[in-house]
């Protein structure tokens, strides 16, 4: 009877440490964010009417910039999502005109953008580019490009 | 019956007339509402002031808030300074030139240059759509004048023995058309232009000229080589042939010391490329320690977002770090083109080719921070921004800001400013 129970604990242990590496292989370990750590625009803010070429600077508390590769905690580098929303948490941030990575550790970045509404968000990516966990993010912004 | 006709027709007439001039000029625009408390003014800058040419004028308004162009926000609105004009129309948008400067971004200062002679200055306050309120709220129109620029400026003094010279080259060498010229300095410390510091200075390398007048600037030209963010080497092409070549040292404004401290004017003769010549050798061992500093792109600059050069602050305020054309690494990462903070207080910059000490007054953000809450007593303090490489070394030409002044007060930027 105790036998069977434990063999029964051993299959559901398996089972459990099976799922666990499934999980793992699917989406890697995400960094932990500190709490209270917070990423913000120091510029623009929300609602600002902007020139075509302008410069987002960025701000973060509590964390530190690290470039893209280097896997220190408390560290990531920015990402300047650009009318798009966030992927995925658990993904590493897509790279193309829509997402801009800050890779070598860039505080801001000029953008060039045709005039009308647009949004802006910031998303803070680990060595891997994928969000930590919670996710560093920034509200999202609308900027009007005059 | 028809006899009315002719007055319906002037009285259709005068009712067209002043519709039609009303279309003609600018629709009217709908003002939003102030209370009539509402107060605008500027601060520590008084009517008749005598002003420098290059000045920041901070704005203070009370009893309405500042919120950002395109905005709709009860009893808010943004900043515009007019200058040398009379008020715009106050039923229509204020306009964009030189004489109308919006702050739209909701800032309340600006750093404004003025040409010499007498300017008006007068302040006035807009909604989200940049129109006046009703009543407007509008400043005292003030009248300051920048003096005609003095050619002479006052000379900082420099320590007796200070010198500099030229490392590795003697008068009458001979070197290759692209050379490496290194500079030397003893008992003066080199420090980027603009930042005033006592016994400092920046280096300047006149090439094939006489010394210029030393109470007032170095020209800046191809015979006055300006180091201005305290490099203290540069790679040099020359056409082959003679030339002269002397250091002299310029402090904060680029005005040379009193006494001058410049080098000995040496002789070198420039041969063309594949020559044997006397070279300066290659490895970079000039800046005592031996300690090879990694290099920074020409156009890099760390400033800080916050505070600015003359702010009032709480005891415990958030720096907060801005860095242009370079990236942030944590301490020990060597990655090309980045660094990590170093927030100096109250001290001038440290030796650019040592690691910065670790102290109370040099804190190094190692861990990649752009920003840091610091704790200071009551009173004036100095802050200064310098980037580090992954050894805590200075890059070259070094990542250095401005060392501002600010006032710690306990009520911040709220502290009644003292005469």
């Amino acid at each position: 009877m105790s036998q069977a129970r434990i063999a029964a604990c051993l299959i559901a242990l398996m089972a459990l440490s099976g799922a666990g590496f499934q999980a793992m292989a699917q989406a890697p370990v995400r960094q932990a964010a500190p709490p209270g750590a917070q990423v913000y625009f120091h510029y623009p803010v929300d609602g600002l009417s902007v020139p075509e070429r302008f410069t987002v600077r960025i701000g973060l508390r509590g964390m530190g910039v690290a470039p893209a590769g280097i896997n220190h905690a408390r560290t990531g580098h920015h990402h300047l999502l650009i009318d798009t929303d966030p992927g995925p948490p658990d993904q590493p941030i897509p790279s193309d005109y829509n997402n801009i990575h800050l890779g070598n550790g860039q505080t801001e970045v000029v953008v060039t953008l045709p005039k009308g509404r647009h949004t802006l968000q910031l998303l803070l990516g680990d060595h891997l580019h994928i969000p930590h966990n919670p996710p560093v993010m920034s509200p999202k912004i609308t900027v009007n490009v005059r | 019956m028809l006899r009315l006709a002719p007055a319906l027709l002037l009285l259709g007439l005068a009712l067209a007339i002043p519709l039609a001039d009303a279309f003609a000029q600018e629709r009217a625009r709908q003002r939003s509402p102030a209370p009539p408390t509402a107060r605008l003014s500027f601060v520590g800058l008084a009517d008749k002031a005598q002003v420098p040419a290059k000045l920041t004028v901070r704005f203070a308004i009370s009893g309405m808030e500042v919120v950002p162009a395109g905005q709709v926000s009860r009893n808010g609105g943004h900043h515009h300074l007019l200058i040398d004009t009379e008020l715009p129309p106050l039923d229509q948008p204020i306009p964009s030139d030189f004489n109308h400067i919006h702050f739209g971004g909701g800032q309340t200062e600006a750093e404004i240059a003025l040409t010499p002679g007498k300017h008006t200055l007068q302040l006035l306050f807009a909604d989200h759509n940049h129109v006046p309120h009703d009543p407007p709220i509008v400043s005292e129109r003030i009248t300051v004048e920048v003096p005609a620029t003095a050619a002479e400026k006052p000379r900082s003094a420099a320590a007796p023995g200070a010198r500099v010279f030229f490392i590795d080259l003697q008068d009458g060498a001979t070197i290759p058309s692209r050379t490496r010229i290194r500079f030397g300095s003893e008992g003066i410390a080199v420090t980027p232009a603009g930042t005033t510091s006592t016994n400092g200075g920046h280096h300047h390398l006149l090439v094939d000229t006489e010394l210029p007048a030393l109470d007032r600037e170095i020209p800046s030209d191809f015979n006055h080589l300006h180091f201005g963010r305290g490099q203290t080497e540069v790679e040099l092409s020359l056409p082959p042939g003679e030339h002269t070549l002397q250091l002299l040292m310029g402090d904060h404004e680029h005005v040379p010391h009193d006494p001058p401290v410049v080098s000995q004017r040496i002789r070198v003769r420039v041969v063309a490329d594949g020559q044997p010549a006397v070279a300066a050798p290659s490895a970079p061992h000039a800046h005592g320690t031996g300690k090879a500093r990694t290099a920074s792109p020409n156009d890099a600059v760390v400033y800080f977002v916050y505070p600015r050069d003359g702010d009032r602050i709480y005891p415990t305020s958030t720096i907060r770090f801005g860095l242009r054309n370079m990236g942030v690494a944590p301490a020990g990462v060597a990655k090309p083109n980045t660094g990590h903070h170093h927030l100096l207080v109250d001290t001038g910059p440290p030796a650019f080719g040592e690691p910065i000490p670790a102290d109370l007054n040099h804190i190094h953000l190692g861990g990649g921070q752009t920003e840091y809450r610091l704790t200071l007593p009551n009173g004036r303090h100095t802050l200064q921004l310098l980037l580090a490489d992954e050894n805590h070394v200075p890059h070259d030409p070094p990542v250095i800001s401005e060392r501002i002044t600010v006032i710690v007060a306990p009520g911040g930027p709220h502290a009644r400013r003292r005469r």
